[in-house]
């Protein structure tokens, strides 16, 4: 569905990611681990559109995406969540949701679109009315992944969907991606919580470095004695 | 006294008018347009020429709108657009001496080629009493008129889906992106509405008063002074700050005189922004 080609992104003079090559097919879960800074984010932006890789390309279903504004990418289906969530805080979080069904849905099936996310996300539809800047962490990160459920997309990119959660929230956060996994949605994602990670994902890549240094089925890398040691604090 | 009262709510809300089109340009285009005040006058200019033409004056004043519009839309396309490629503080800077640049040439322009110009529009009933008070009909008309406008524009970003999109840009523009929505069309959209609004302001200020060409630069200042008052994000703030420094604008120019009222309209914009650094609501809209 999607392929990455020999990738290389840098900010300014210093090159983050260097020869970076993924895949992700139809209705395939993904996920890419490793630590802080090692180009995570940097990887999920390019795809997204928000940074412009130097060399390589990005194909979706034969097109060439490393070209399009960010806004043309997330039209095509590709709807990127940042951990950092960016929501409109002066926003409710009706409207919020709304604004990720604004460019890419009809009205008329905007109202279908609120059912499926509030099913499932029932906490959303208590806090339908109140402002998106007033919800804890837990709930900012739902709203944040149901806006871009909003729009139906085809591949789900998720930035670190733990970030700030208590591990108690983590968990429920992973029960509602595992259901979407059910429901056949195509899911790209980053973290650091590579136990949580690997048990969601078909397969997955390491990235070390701005670069891959591993990929396989994550119940091979589960058992990769190096891996182990350096994610999972296993010796 | 309630005179003097309804000519500073007058001229506020047409101040307002003008600074909420400097905000809304600001908060999507992340410019500050010193040439605002120049759609004013070339609307105004446009109108006085056609009116000399012979064209009936509701005709000359929808077509002078619209050629604001026009310069708006061109002005964001081709002006702005290496302060567009930038970001930041860098395009800030860039816009404010590109805008200025515009100011002066448009002023010149029109000044040199029209020195007589000065719109000044008459209706047929001049006085009219509303509750015990004699007031000029044209006043009334542009009070109601800025209202209903500022209204519909509130209406507009509140309850409509393009109002919510344009809104969802100034709270967080890379979210908005991630929605698929484009900024630089909302943003030319924005620029294109805001000098629509600037020279409906040139309409009305020949209405209530008189507009020539060097009418401007004194528009734009008070614009962006009501702009700040109202915290540059903000609009409901914008709409009050409007009202607040017109009256203040209205007294001192009554009792002290027009020299003085510069120097407290700044004052009170100084005094605004040491107290509430976000403006008078201090909120984002």
């Amino acid at each position: 569905m999607i392929r990455v080609e020999g990738i290389e992104t840098s900010y300014g003079e210093v090159n983050i990611l260097r020869d970076v090559s993924l895949e992700v097919g139809e209705e395939e879960v993904v996920a890419v681990i490793g630590c802080n800074g090692a180009g995570k984010t940097t990887l999920l932006r390019t795809i997204a559109g928000l940074l412009r890789p130097r060399k390589g390309r990005i194909l979706y279903e034969g097109m060439r995406l490393d070209r399009l504004p960010a806004h043309k990418i997330a039209r095509l289906g590709i709807v990127y969540v940042p951990a950092e969530r960016e929501l409109f805080p002066q926003m409710t979080v009706r409207e919020n949701l709304e604004l990720g069904a604004y460019a890419t849905i009809a009205s008329k099936a905007v109202g279908e679109q609120l059912k499926i996310v509030f099913d499932l996300f029932p906490r959303l539809k208590e806090r339908q009315r109140q402002f998106a800047g007033t919800l804890s962490g837990g709930e900012q990160q739902m709203v944040a992944i149901s806006r871009g459920l909003m729009s139906k997309p085809k591949l789900l990119v998720l930035d670190e969907p733990s970030t700030g959660l208590a591990p108690l929230l983590v968990t429920e956060m992973y029960r509602q991606l595992h259901q979407l996994r059910e429901e056949g949605l195509t899911i790209l994602l980053a973290e650091q919580q590579v136990a949580m990670a690997l048990s969601l994902a078909y397969r997955a890549y390491v990235l070390e470095n701005g670069q891959i240094t591993h990929h396989g089925n994550s119940r091979d890398l589960l058992k990769d004695p190096e891996l182990k040691k350096a994610y999972l604090g296993i010796a | 006294m309630i005179a003097v009262l309804f000519d500073g709510i007058v001229y506020g809300l047409q101040l307002s008018l003008l600074a909420v089109g400097l905000t809304l340009i600001f908060g999507l285009g992340g410019v500050l347009n010193l040439a605002h005040g120049q759609f004013a006058v070339i609307a105004a200019i446009f109108t006085w020429l056609l009116m000399g033409k012979g064209v009936v004056a509701p005709v000359a004043a929808g077509l002078g709108i619209l050629i604001a519009g026009v310069v708006g839309l061109i002005i964001d396309r081709l002006l702005l657009l290496p302060a567009y490629r930038l970001k930041g503080d860098s395009r800030l800077l860039l816009a404010l001496m590109l805008t200025l640049g515009l100011a002066f040439v448009i002023e010149g322009g029109i000044t040199y080629r029209f020195p007589q110009a000065e719109l000044s529009l008459l209706l047929p009933i001049p006085m009219i009493k509303v509750l015990g008070v004699v007031i000029r009909t044209a006043s009334l008309v542009v009070a109601l008129g800025s209202i209903l406008v500022l209204l519909s524009l509130l209406l507009f970003l509140k309850r409509t889906g393009l109002g919510k999109a344009i809104r969802s840009i100034i709270q967080n523009e890379e979210g908005a992106e991630l929605c698929g929505i484009d900024p630089a069309r909302m943003r030319t959209l924005i620029f294109i509405f805001g000098s629509l609004i600037a020279g409906l302001v040139g309409i009305t200020q020949g209405l209530s008063a008189s507009l020539g060409p060097q009418a401007g630069f004194e528009l734009t200042i008070f614009a962006l002074i009501v702009a700040v008052v109202g915290g540059v994000r903000s609009i409901n703030g914008t709409l009050a700050a409007g009202i607040l420094l017109g009256v203040v604008h209205a007294f001192t120019s009554y009792f002290v005189g027009a020299y003085m009222t510069y120097i407290i309209l700044l004052a009170t914009a100084i005094f605004t922004v040491l107290i509430r650094p976000s403006g008078l609501f201090g909120r984002w809209t």
